[in-house]
């Protein structure tokens, strides 16, 4: 009931001031799930105490599925499951409980984190886990957890876990181009490679070790992959005219790119163990943008070859080409959504670039975002948000909507001016 | 004691051990190593007064910038230059649509340098895109001086 009345009295449009994203939640989620964090039990000498319990809470709201409950609103503060009553959670309105205690293991250097969550209006225990690192790692132990509820209540993967590649420009404090990755909240970036020429286009290894990208370092486009661990790098084979638009394929082994060596651009594929090119489309206007279905099977790609950029799909086996956009007079830069159902791409609609879905079955095009200049969207890798490039002012800034449209975020914690963001997958 | 009970037993064993199961995961504090272009390419050539500019997602050339092309087309012949032609974008559109329209840009202004007598060989195109535009605003104004092919000379 009390729920009803806050939802109902719910401005249309309310904007939620956080420490890392700005959220909007555009016409209001109509019942978020109420979860209770209590802060958790801290028995080692360790000064962030309320730590974790602020990037879960942080971390299950950037999305506005859940609305988590601030411990001065609690009326009890349990830290084991005795001292856990289900009528006094209910009595706040709270669906799920998570407790829990950060304690040393026997190992040097490292730390355990127990956690309980608990089902308030079935009063039994929903899920008991730990998660053992370095103390270091707070912020990941807090993003595990997060992964775990989310997971758990949702029945879908968490991507709290999971990280953000991304072009940064060059600015007043650094002249160069950066490739940067950070978490998912905008937190812990750190550049990967540094270059005064431009730097573009990045996509994860499956395996979530390497990323290829494009770098006109040699004072022309060409393809790098990097090793994030080693920072080793290894150039493509370079070929005359574009070399760029690099995506991994799902099993690892290839790249699709594009290369304009034939006289214009179309899409290639590389094999990562015989350093060799397999041209996958020939035609005389401008195919780029290639992504890798799902299943391996098809790729999908921007063509002008209907006289407007259209999205459209080859099958790598057969080499058949259909056309999957009709709507309007530009549709680029599509990307599969995980389950390949769907794809999100760029539609321009009066003179405005949005970030837009399509249904793969039905056809039918539903309009995400309603910005100005949106562009390069990524979907993380559990299907549910679109995070893509975006101005803030004339700054250049990351920004993400629910796939249902209901959420919007501006990743305001990102360093420097971001674009191109890629999505990495879900393995840690 | 019987299979049946046997059986029994281990899936009621199984089924306990399920719902007292804790999950387990893991952190570690290995990070991401950066690194830095050595040696990168730096922009030289002189590019003074050879800029060519294009309307809106068009590569086409109108005839001031023609008259443009065969004047500097006779000084790089007289002088015996080598050239490297550059596509330049607005931000409107897709990056690396944007990349192949660049290209587009900089293969006009190569081929009608060889029809004006430079030799291929002397020619070298690259496309940047809306990667380096030269004014940042978003607005016509900007735009306009970003989509534009520059002439090098070395």
């Amino acid at each position: 009931m009390l729920k009803n009345i806050l939802i109902t009295t719910t401005i249309f449009f309310i904007a939620v001031i956080h420490s890392q994203l700005r959220i909007e939640i555009k016409g209001g989620i109509e019942d978020p799930i109420t979860l209770a964090v209590v802060p958790l039990e801290w028995n080692i000498e360790l000064t962030q105490r309320d730590y974790v319990h602020r990037i879960i809470k942080s971390d299950l709201e950037s999305f506005g599925e859940f609305k988590v409950l601030s411990p001065e609103n609690m009326l009890s503060l349990p830290t084991n499951q005795e001292e856990v009553f289900y009528k006094d959670w209910r009595m706040l309105g709270v669906d799920y409980l998570v407790i829990g205690s950060i304690s040393s293991t026997e190992i040097e250097d490292e730390i355990v984190a127990d956690y309980i969550i608990f089902d308030v209006i079935r009063e039994r225990i929903l899920h008991k886990g730990n998660v053992i690192g370095p103390p270091k790692t707070l912020r990941k132990i807090g993003h595990k957890i997060s992964d775990k509820i989310y997971s758990r209540i949702q029945g879908i993967p968490g991507i709290f876990s999971t990280k953000i590649a991304y072009i940064d420009k060059p600015s007043a404090e650094d002249q160069n181009y950066n490739l940067r990755i950070s978490d998912v909240d905008g937190y812990d970036s750190l550049s990967l490679f540094s270059s005064p020429q431009p730097l573009m286009s990045p996509s994860w290894s499956p395996d979530r070790e390497n990323i290829a990208y494009v770098s006109f370092e040699e004072g022309t486009s060409r393809i790098f992959l990097q090793k994030l661990t080693t920072a080793e790098r290894r150039g493509l084979k370079l070929e005359e005219g574009i070399n760029s638009s690099p995506n991994w394929s799902p099993n690892g082994d290839k790249i699709s790119a594009v290369l304009s060596k034939s006289g214009n651009p179309d899409i290639f594929t590389y094999d990562l163990n015989l350093d060799e090119w397999t041209q996958v489309t020939k035609h005389f206007g401008i195919d780029t943008e290639p992504d890798w279905s799902p299943n391996s099977k098809k790729i999908l790609f921007t063509s002008n070859r209907s006289g407007s950029p259209q999205i459209y799909e080859v099958n790598i086996r057969s080499n058949r080409i259909k056309r999957l956009t009709f709507e309007g007079t530009y549709n680029a830069r599509g990307r599969y959504l995980p389950n390949g159902k769907g794809i999100v791409f760029v539609h321009r609609r009066n003179g405005i670039f949005h970030i837009a879905t399509q249904n793969l079955k039905t056809g039918k095009i539903r309009i995400l975002t309603d910005t100005f200049l949106d562009e390069s969207p990524t979907v993380s890798p559990n299907g549910n948000v679109v995070i893509y490039a975006t101005k803030d002012g004339d700054k250049d800034t990351l920004a993400g909507i629910t796939i249902d449209g209901k959420t919007k975020f501006i990743m305001l914690s990102i360093k420097g001016e971001a674009r191109e963001p890629a999505w990495s997958p879900l393995i840690d | 004691m019987n299979t049946t009970h046997k059986f029994l037993l281990t899936l009621m064993v199984f089924f306990l051990a399920s719902c007292t199961s804790v999950s387990s995961d893991r952190t570690n504090d290995a990070t991401a190593i950066s690194a830095t272009a050595s040696g990168a390419y730096s922009d030289t050539g002189v590019t003074s007064n050879n800029v060519l500019y294009f309307a809106y997602d068009k590569s086409d050339i109108n005839s001031e910038g023609r008259t443009k092309i065969r004047t500097l087309a006779r000084l790089i012949n007289e002088n015996n230059l080598s050239v490297r032609v550059e596509g330049h974008c607005d931000e409107r559109g897709t990056r690396e649509y944007n990349l192949a329209l660049g290209e587009m840009r900089a293969k006009t202004v190569t081929e009608l340098l060889i029809i004006n007598g430079v030799s291929s060989e002397k020619i070298s195109t690259v496309s940047y895109g809306e990667e380096k535009p030269v004014s940042s605003g978003s607005n016509e104004r900007s735009w306009s001086q970003n989509r534009r092919a520059l002439v090098k000379t070395f």
